[in-house]
């Protein structure tokens, strides 16, 4: 402005970096909004116990009583030997019993959980209403080799020989199965809080939008501030507290995970975990502008579900896309917005790219962030001041300023 | 001074606000009045910069109004503009911040301003657990933060007690004292006459009037009550008169002729006549109400 101002009476100067004050604000009124922060207190009680709950179960012995005549004693007895050695979350206590019939009473009293009965052709494991799995196949395979070694002998050959070439064993030319496994379980895990974070955060940022656009407060600060200012800084704003509640989560899940037998594998999925954050940056930053155009395209906060309802599909079909696209339906999709957004982070994670791959797939993704950022910041400006009911996006990009 | 030039905005076909122009000067109050869909609030958007214009402009101090001089003014919207959840202290606050304000220039003109409304005990609650007139007063000390150089009300007086009026036009004088241009719409003609130095009526997005309120009385014919001691229907024989109406001894009239010459011999023709048949117990120039002048520019 060249003119001198007549009527000056402060020295007030334009808001240096408006954005920045308007993201506070959406930082600070989050933080102190008791459900927010009760909801990501839960969601980090509810995973430290679930970590706690695997590394217990992990260490845990189970200890079964097995009830047996003293005709069977033999038998309860290797029993009790060898089930620790085939399976060491068992341990085996004997309970001796005078008769059958003493031995479904036993089961009965709860005084044993399992009753060693004879049958015609081997044993029967008897139980109340359940048999452990576990308990079965250590049993299983005890009485078994300890039969065909009877059997070796008094055909005058050995156990040895007659398992002699038929091992299965299985081999990977990449990593290994269970590594593997490991990483595909973190990149789905990774996939999900996406589609938490991009749907929790991006109905608070429509619903914010909404409710300045309900209370015309808009209006004040848009005679203030650009609205660009104002867009940019709720998306700032709300990116932010998305990625910092991820990263708590995240981090409270590695620092579990380091606790459990998985630990050795962390090293092999943290170039994955480093992509995923890139991503997530971008991605959410572009997915953002969306929400924002979805709160200014309603007036109330019922129009929100309307307005917000294609964007929850998107969501949805990149987090079902993480599961279900394979080959080179998933190659292909991993470059394509917003899909990229997971599925590039998930095949690093697998390990299945080359170099370049995730530095193209990004650098497709912020190109299509900054053509968001600036289509959405006309569709929002035309669609702010429409207090009358919903604007459809075509009402609001031809709409005149 | 604001000045709007040939004002227009349309939506699609249809013309809102057309060839809209007129001044609200420096250190007055200035009403602006018209039915429900007149166009004032689009005409008051378009001055904020809020609403693009599909023709004229708008001129602060001469010269073409911009962002920076928009974001010295003072703007209440129609409806109150306020975050409901957040606390009003903080609101304000952040509000000043966006003007410009350092925040402790903001928290200070807040909190001097919530004492002199009388809230400042409630800067700690909510928005929403204020009375609609309290709310109005902490969206008035909204628009007020920053000193600004212009103040546009939508609505200002709507949903306030009658004391609640007194502050906030004492407040708006206080204003105009400093040589602030105050414009504010109001359906409320009685409290816009009392109040305003100025007026601008519009009609179907129209300026069909503007100008001092006496001067926009004095447009119109003069009116006379006339009060005898017996029956006053004989005024009706009188030339140049044009009676509006006649109750026993009462009678009101008005002046067929604004020329002050022939004014004053109808007075007295009114006056010898009077004379003749009794007592004249009063005649007297009736101020016409704004609500008729209001009546007859809008009819």
């Amino acid at each position: 402005m060249n003119h001198p101002d007549a009527s000056d009476t402060t020295e007030t100067r334009p808001a240096e970096r408006p954005w920045l004050l308007v993201a506070r604000r959406e930082v600070v009124t989050r933080l102190t909004d008791k459900s927010f922060l009760i909801g990501t207190l839960i969601t980090l009680v509810l995973l430290v116990g679930f970590i706690g709950w695997t590394i217990w179960s992990e260490d845990r012995t189970e200890r079964v009583t097995i009830a047996a005549t003293a005709e069977d004693a033999t038998t309860a007895q290797l029993l009790q030997r060898e089930i620790p050695e085939v399976d060491d979350g068992l341990e085996v206590e004997l309970v001796e019993v005078a008769s059958d019939d003493d031995g479904v009473a036993a089961l009965e009293d709860e005084d044993a959980d399992v009753l060693l009965r004879p049958a015609d052709d081997g044993w029967t494991l008897v139980g109340r209403k359940e048999v452990s799995g576990d308990l079965t196949a250590a049993a299983e395979s005890i009485i078994r080799d300890a039969t065909l070694t009877a059997n070796a002998e008094r055909a005058g050959t050995s156990l040895a020989e007659l398992r002699q070439g038929s091992t299965v064993d299985t081999a990977l030319l990449a990593g290994d199965a269970e590594r593997q496994d490991f990483a595909r379980a973190m990149g789905f895990l990774l996939a999900f809080l996406f589609y938490f974070a991009a749907l929790g955060f991006g109905y608070t940022l429509s619903g914010s939008v909404v409710e300045e656009k309900a209370n015309r407060i808009v209006e004040i600060i848009t005679t203030k501030i650009p609205v660009r200012q104002l867009l940019i800084g709720k998306i700032a704003g709300n990116t932010l507290l998305a990625l910092a509640q991820t990263a708590l989560i995240v981090a409270v899940g590695l620092v579990g995970i380091s606790f459990t037998e998985y630990s050795s594998f962390l090293s092999g999925v943290s170039a994955g975990i480093g992509w995923f954050a890139a991503f997530f940056l971008v991605g959410f930053l572009f997915i953002a502008c969306w929400w924002a155009v979805a709160g200014a395209l309603a007036s109330r906060a019922e129009d929100l579900q309307t307005t917000a309802a294609p964007l929850s599909f998107v969501m949805m079909g990149v987090f079902f896309g993480a599961f279900l696209f394979e080959g080179t339906i998933q190659t292909v999709a991993s470059y394509v917005p917003p899909f990229s957004i997971v599925l590039m982070p998930i095949r690093v994670l697998e390990g299945d790219t080359a170099v370049a791959e995730p530095i193209i797939a990004i650098a497709i993704l912020i190109a299509a962030m900054a053509a968001t950022v600036v289509l959405a910041e006309r569709i929002y400006r035309r669609a702010l001041l429409q207090t009358q009911g919903r604007v459809t996006l075509r009402q609001a990009w031809s709409a005149a300023d | 001074m604001i000045e709007t030039r040939g004002l227009t905005r349309r939506f699609g076909e249809r013309t809102v606000v057309d060839d809209v122009s007129f001044d609200v000067p420096a250190g007055m109050l200035t009403g602006f009045v018209g039915g429900n869909g007149a166009g004032k609030t689009t005409t008051m958007r378009m001055i904020m910069g809020l609403l693009g214009v599909s023709a004229g402009e708008v001129l602060w101090q001469g010269r073409p109004m911009t962002a920076a001089d928009r974001r010295r003014f003072g703007y209440m919207p129609e409806e109150r503009g306020l975050y409901p959840k957040q606390k009003i202290l903080d609101q304000l606050i952040y509000l000043g911040e966006l003007s410009g304000l350092s925040t402790p220039r903001a928290r200070a003109s807040a909190t001097e301003s919530l004492e002199r409304f009388g809230l400042a005990d409630r800067s700690g609650d909510r928005v929403e657990k204020l009375s609609l007139g309290n709310q109005q007063r902490v969206q008035i000390i909204a628009a007020l933060l920053n000193q600004p150089q212009a103040l546009i009300l939508d609505e200002p007086f709507s949903g306030l007690d009658p004391t609640a009026v007194d502050s906030m036009v004492d407040l708006l004088r206080e204003e105009t004292g400093r040589g602030v241009p105050v414009l504010f719409s109001s359906h409320q003609l009685d409290l816009v006459e009392r109040l305003c130095d100025r007026l601008v009526v519009l009609r179907a997005g129209e300026v069909v009037a503007q100008g001092g309120v006496e001067e926009l009385r004095a447009r119109g014919p003069e009116r006379l009550r006339v009060v005898t001691d017996r029956d006053a229907g004989w005024v009706r024989d009188i030339a140049g008169v044009h009676v509006l109406d006649v109750d026993g001894a009462e009678a009101l009239v008005e002046l067929a002729d604004k020329d002050e010459r022939a004014s004053d011999a109808v007075r007295r023709a009114i006056l010898t006549a009077g004379l003749d048949r009794g007592e004249v117990r009063e005649l007297a120039t009736v101020r016409t109400p704004l609500s008729e002048i209001y009546r007859e520019v809008t009819a």
